[in-house]
């Protein structure tokens, strides 16, 4: 019998290895990995031309479990994502098949509160419907800029519970079952405190404007 | 609505236009889907008959870039996405000067089509990098002194309260985000009959049409 596979779309734009998206995933991915699970990962920028988006579907179609990982645009799901999202689903209507893969998706905000990953969490299950994916559950996280991009045990500490909540999530999935609302709860604790973030947010924009010059320009407004 | 591939084209006639009020259409049809036109006919006459300058852009006529998500719009080039030579730039400056912005849409998975998203990614411009605090809850603090109304049309393929449900949700979100004075939605079947169309948006847009029409405060 051959090894359950999953497959991972990263959301975000950035290049690979450097975004908090693929930081996630890649931890729930590597304890699917110790369950057994065979793990491929995609980019969605890297999915636009033609083959590498008929790839990209066909490893879905075939996979055990889709899972989604991006970053929150404009309170939902970026361009690429929903425009991938939009495509898949077609795609899939188009090709029945009597495989049931199974979804699961992860949405994080630069935002402290993950409420604001609410919304696209909703847009993931109505697709994950509209795909003909068994819907396998969710999880935001808020305060995501914290992991910078980082291995989650590389951050340290801070990702102490967020590890916790990927671990059960990947228990679950192991087992053919929904993500525990456990999990979300321990995604949901703050990695740093809301005013320290919003506070430490702040300086780190002034910093990063001061050594490219532009701190006095940082107000302008060049549009209206 | 006739739209350039590149840049904005004055729908109404200059004449009638009353100069201090300018809406911005946005519309996300998806390539080869034509069930939005009818709405969009009438969401112009509305328009037109409150004497505001239209802009209008078919997104899926308008080649743009994705967001990279560098931020870059925040500190290397405070107020601009870095990317240059598509109608990024064009369609936030069109946005943050209007008076009323229209997303006209289908609904998809309950948010907006890719075709509003290639648009409404690229803004992130018009806000400070900088949180404000709203009801308890983090938000970025405004660049510009204020944003448009925005009123949102969605267009279902069939009834479903739930992306019905999503897609206000997703409009009070944005307008609590990008801190709209006014906003309003309309959801609408995709077969709904001509007169059907013309009432429902003068019913649900009334709050933002009497934004721009001069007829509120």
């Amino acid at each position: 019998m051959s090894a359950r596979r999953a497959v991972l779309l990263v959301g975000s734009a950035r290049p690979p290895g450097t975004g908090n998206s693929e930081a996630l995933a890649s931890y729930l991915l590597a304890r699917l990995v110790e369950g057994g699970m065979e793990t491929e990962v995609f980019h969605v920028h890297r999915c636009q031309r033609p083959e590498k988006e008929r790839a990209l579907f066909e490893a879905v179609d075939e996979a055990d479990l889709f899972v989604l990982s991006t970053p929150l645009y404009v309170d939902a799901l970026p361009y690429l994502v929903t425009r991938c999202c939009e495509r898949m689903a077609a795609h899939r209507a188009a090709k029945p098949t009597e495989h049931r893969s199974r979804m699961v998706a992860l949405v994080n905000c630069g935002f402290p509160e993950l409420e604001h990953t609410l919304i696209a969490l909703d847009i993931c299950r109505v697709f994950a419907r509209q795909a003909g994916f068994v819907w396998s559950g969710a999880l935001g996280l808020g305060g995501g800029e914290a992991i910078g991009g980082k291995p989650l045990e590389e951050v340290g500490s801070m990702t102490r519970h967020v590890r916790s909540g990927l671990d059960l999530a990947a228990e679950a999935l192991l087992a053919d079952r929904v993500i525990p609302e456990e999990a979300q709860r321990l995604l949901a604790r703050p990695m740093i405190p809301s005013r320290m973030y919003t506070t430490l947010g702040d300086i780190g924009w002034l910093r990063t404007a001061r050594k490219k010059g532009t701190l006095r320009r940082l107000w302008d407004r060049p549009l209206g | 609505m006739e739209t350039h591939a590149h840049g904005p084209q004055v729908i109404a006639d200059p004449e009638t236009l009353n100069p201090a009020k300018r809406t911005l259409v946005l519309n996300g049809a998806l390539p080869g889907d034509e069930t939005l036109e009818p709405v969009e006919e009438a969401l112009l006459a509305l328009l037109r008959e409150e004497r505001t300058e239209i802009r209008g852009y078919a997104m899926r006529d308008v080649p743009l870039a994705h967001c990279q998500g560098c931020f870059e719009c925040w500190t290397t080039t405070p107020g601009l996405c870095k990317t240059e030579g598509d109608a990024g730039r064009e369609i936030a400056g069109a946005m943050i000067k209007s008076d009323l912005m229209v997303i006209l849409t289908p609904v998809t998975f309950g948010g907006y089509s890719s075709e509003i998203k290639k648009a409404m990614d690229r803004i992130i411009c018009l806000v400070l990098p900088f949180f404000r605090r709203v009801d308890g809850e983090v938000h970025h603090r405004r660049r510009y002194p204020r944003f448009p109304a925005v009123a949102a049309i969605g267009v279902l393929g069939a009834p479903d309260e739930e992306q019905a449900r999503i897609f206000r949700a997703l409009v009070e979100r944005n307008a609590r985000n990008l801190d709209c004075p006014v906003t309003a939605v309309c959801l609408l079947p995709a077969d709904a009959p001509p007169a059907d169309v013309h009432d429902r948006l003068a019913a649900d847009l009334e709050p933002v049409l009497a934004h721009v029409g001069g007829r509120v405060a």
